[in-house]
């Protein structure tokens, strides 16, 4: 009886639900309507159960951990449906491109053409590229079993902090729920990116961490949590600063507390010495990182400012020429809100019920500063450059969240469940809905016709055959320019080494001189000394704008309108250089080869 | 499960690895790295003496234990300098599973530890959802991948093929001119007859001579480019349809 319900409901319940999620993506790619509809319905027909399954009394332990397993393991076919055959996401090639190249060369710390910083945190591709040299299996098909681990770990990874915090396994579960309800657990930290298998790592750390700082076998969990935490820092740079804050929240929140001065001693020793670990690995191993980082929260921050100072200058409309349904933009703007008003009433409880242990009870006081954090965050989805940085926090703050708010649903389950169970129900949903749709764009969650300028949607057959033909015939590893979207498919699948332009090299200036005009010779001088070979060409960029506005890079001196920048003369002028050869045209790409030798000009 | 047996499978299953593929069949080689890493994780464990409630919080850091020993165990291929390599993690799974093991053994020839009887239960707890997953899951992917698509967008590409393809400055165009390989693919279109024209300089040489191209089909073909009229820097152009391949060269005659 314990067993076979839940087994035979969430069986059923997870087919009928993989069956919606097929349709909802089969809507989308051929353009049928229903397509978010159908999407919401395959969700929740599982999820709904799963949660009713996980708070029940009667299931024991092992039940329980059953419907969070199969929670995890549903909740990561979205992202599977989307692209079970390959990468997809910006990321995702660059992430494949480094665990192929281990495969191929056997070495570690590479440099990647796509984001420059990925080879200095190999933690995720030292595994899938061990993985797939041990098993025979595809660096994609090794990816996705680590992923789907990673993301049950997860969910597991929250129950068990959630238990030693709160000693309960209701408790537990609700809090693995409502962690799964934050905006990058669907799509963002499911693809093939360090922070997929970095954020486990780190939530089980806090789990190491938490026994090290309670005991008993003290010495063995302070090792363990230094295990952890070192190979959280050598798998992602934001996951290991994000962890420090957490620890550092922790041990400030035991620090001065009764009872707890051992317990905030090893909290601050722990936090210290995997500051220092992070500290030492950006400053030795991966100096790169903070040149990387700083942009983003530099301009994000004067973003802020502009929105504050001269009402609204720098800032982003939210949801703006958005193809997402009215309730998912409705739930959107509602799921900050409810978070508020539920850490309101969390925190309202965790006043009047104190916990007798004075660790446990500076554990919770933690998880509710860590959870506060989200609601500045959300601050910075106001901006442009602060969006991505914003969404990517909520996995952490919502962790303290998640943390915080279980007990009171389990209170309000116990105590009037007739009225809760409905009212909780509402509320995962429009959380679960909301936080999804402010996370990712509708064209990174589904398929959809061919469109230039989606990190998701610009890669055809075209450009593969073409990145494919130029690996064959030239080899690889050669220094090529191109634009973002083809740099991804000739930076991954073509095992190049493409440059999409920056501000001190700007390589875009190549395809913006005008026709009869020279390119700027500083720029034509820098390419030769560099010894790049080849120039990519897709000429669909003076026939379309790019759907994300970006044409190369996100600092890129163009014009975004809505009009395409680039006239085909501007594209096609290179068929009239003779430092350039066109050695492969598909009519949408073209592949030149640099001949600087004849700048000198014709004779 | 007594460490002995642990290190056993752990050890069994590095061995049966250091095989590798292809002489392993992959369904065999990931059941086999799951056993040693399920392995090597629990003797992560054992080895400080952890213990974890509920059984499930044991299992999942087991695993996460695990997976990390992985990228360390590349981690210290790299700096040993040894090629990450099917039988290079092989070996070092086998010599941290060696390591692990005996301090676990050093440490319960102290003391001992019990069995949990819970654990055994919660393993089939994971399993199950685990294997429905992989039923249900696999079976929407694979419906998924079945269905029909939307058509993606065909194109026809030409380029330079054989030693043309090594074409990196301007060509010397002997007397009776030069035979140029140009592989011209197509995909996803329908087969067409296109034009071939050949220009030196604004001119063209011929008029267009047409080459039919099957639907979804890669091949080669040789066309002839006249000498030019001197040795000054001549540019060349292959077009057939849309497409193009454009290089530079020099007759024979004085510029």
């Amino acid at each position: 009886m314990t067993w076979t319900a839940p087994t035979v409901t969430l069986t059923l319940t997870g087919a009928a639900g993989a069956t919606a999620l097929v349709a909802a993506d089969r809507a989308a790619e051929w353009q049928r309507p229903g397509a978010f509809a159908l999407f919401w319905l395959g969700m929740l027909v599982f999820t709904l159960p799963a949660a009713y399954w996980a708070v029940r009394r009667q299931p024991g332990p092992a039940p329980r951990t059953a419907v969070l397993v199969a929670y995890g393991c549903f909740t990561y076919l979205p992202k599977l449906l989307r692209n079970p055959a390959g990468p997809l996401y910006h990321d995702e090639y660059a992430h494949w491109r480094q665990s192929h190249e281990i495969l191929l060369d056997g070495r570690l710390f590479e440099a990647n053409p796509i984001v420059r910083v990925v080879g200095d945190f190999p933690g995720l591709h030292a595994t899938v590229a061990a993985l797939a040299a041990l098993t025979g299996v595809s660096v994609w098909h090794a990816a996705l079993a680590v992923l789907i681990a990673a993301h049950v770990l997860v969910v597991l990874g929250v129950a068990a902090l959630a238990e030693q915090l709160w000693r309960d396994g209701r408790t537990a579960a609700v809090a693995a729920l409502a962690y799964g309800l934050n905006s990058s657990f669907l799509f963002f930290d499911t693809q093939f990116g360090y922070e997929s298998l970095a954020i486990p790592l780190m939530i089980w750390t806090l789990v190491a961490l938490h026994r090290a700082i309670r005991g008993p076998q003290r010495t063995g969990w302070i090792a363990g949590t230094l295990l952890l935490a070192a190979a959280t820092v050598v798998t992602h740079h934001l996951t290991a600063l994000g962890l420090v804050a957490i620890m550092l929240i922790f041990a400030a929140a035991l620090t001065g507390r009764r009872g707890c001065r051992p317990a905030a001693w090893t909290a601050w020793l722990l936090t210290l010495a995997v500051a220092g670990l992070v500290a030492g690995w950006l400053c030795w191993v991966a100096p790169k990182t903070a040149g990387y980082l700083d942009p983003y929260l530099g301009k994000a921050l004067n973003q802020i400012a502009g929105i504050l100072n001269d009402s609204g200058s720098g800032g982003r409309t939210l949801f703006k020429q958005s193809v997402a349904p009215w309730y998912e933009q409705k739930a959107a703007f509602a799921a900050p809100v409810l978070a508020l008003a539920a850490t309101a009433a969390a925190a309202w409880r965790l006043r009047r019920h104190r916990d007798p242990d004075p660790v446990d009870r500076g554990g919770a006081v933690a998880a509710l500063l860590i959870g506060l954090c989200y609601f500045p965050a959300a601050l910075l989805i106001l901006t442009p450059s602060g969006a991505e940085g914003a969404r990517r926090t909520w996995a952490f703050s919502y962790l303290g969240l998640a943390l915080l708010v279980a007990p009171t649903a389990v209170a309000l389950l116990d105590r009037k469940a007739r009225a809760a169970g409905p009212a909780l129900a509402a509320l995962f949903t429009v959380l679960l809905v909301g936080n999804t749709a402010a996370g990712m764009n509708p064209s990174y969650r589904f398929p959809g016709p061919a469109t230039y300028g989606s990190d998701t949607r610009s890669i055809t057959p075209e450009v593969r055959a073409a990145a494919d033909w130029l690996r064959a015939t030239q080899g690889r590893d050669l220094r090529i320019v191109a634009d973002r979207y083809s740099g991804l498919v000739f930076g991954s699948y073509g095992d190049q080494f493409p440059v999409t332009g920056s501000v001190t090299f700007p390589t875009y200036d190549l395809y913006l001189t005008q026709p009869g005009r020279p390119v700027p010779p500083p720029l034509l001088h820098q390419l030769s000394e560099w010894d790049f070979g080849y120039l990519i060409v897709d000429r669909r960029m003076a026939e379309q704008a790019p759907e994300i506005g970006i044409y190369f890079e996100t600092n890129e001196p163009i014009p975004h309108d809505g009009r395409p920048a680039f006239t085909l003369g501007q594209l096609t002028k290179f068929d009239h250089t003779p430092w350039t050869i066109k050695i492969y045209d598909s009519g949408d790409i073209a592949i030149y080869r640099f001949d600087f030798s004849t700048l000198g000009g014709p004779q | 499960m007594t460490t002995i047996r642990l290190l056993a499978a752990a050890l069994a299953a590095s061995a049966l690895l250091a095989v590798g593929p292809p002489r392993v069949p992959p369904p065999v080689a990931v059941l086999a790295l799951l056993a040693a890493v399920l392995a090597v994780g629990e003797l992560w464990l054992r080895a400080p003496a952890l213990s974890l409630e509920p059984p499930a919080g044991r299992i999942g850091l087991g695993l996460v234990c695990g997976l990390i020993s992985l990228p360390l165990i590349a981690l210290a291929l790299y700096l040993a300098r040894v090629p990450i390599r099917a039988h290079s993690l092989a070996a070092g799974l086998a010599a941290l599973t060696l390591l692990l093991g005996g301090a676990v053994l050093l440490r319960e020839r102290a003391g001992g530890r019990e069995a949990d009887p819970r654990l055994p239960w919660t393993f089939g707890a994971i399993a199950l959802p685990v294997l429905v997953a992989l039923v249900v899951g696999g079976t929407a992917v694979w419906a998924y991948a079945r269905l029909p698509h939307p058509p993606q967008p065909g194109y026809t590409s030409v380029a330079l093929d054989g030693w043309a393809a090594g074409i990196a400055g301007p060509v010397a165009i002997p007397r009776g001119g030069l035979d140029v390989p140009i592989r011209v693919s197509s995909a996803g279109e329908p087969a067409i007859v296109a034009p071939l024209s050949v220009i030196v300089d604004t001119l063209r040489i011929a008029p267009p001579h047409p080459v039919p191209i099957a639907a979804d089909t890669a091949g080669s073909i040789h066309v002839h480019v006249p000498t030019p009229p001197n040795g000054c820097l001549h540019r060349i152009e292959i077009s057939l349809g849309a497409a193009s391949t454009v290089f530079y060269g020099r007759g024979p005659a004085p510029c």
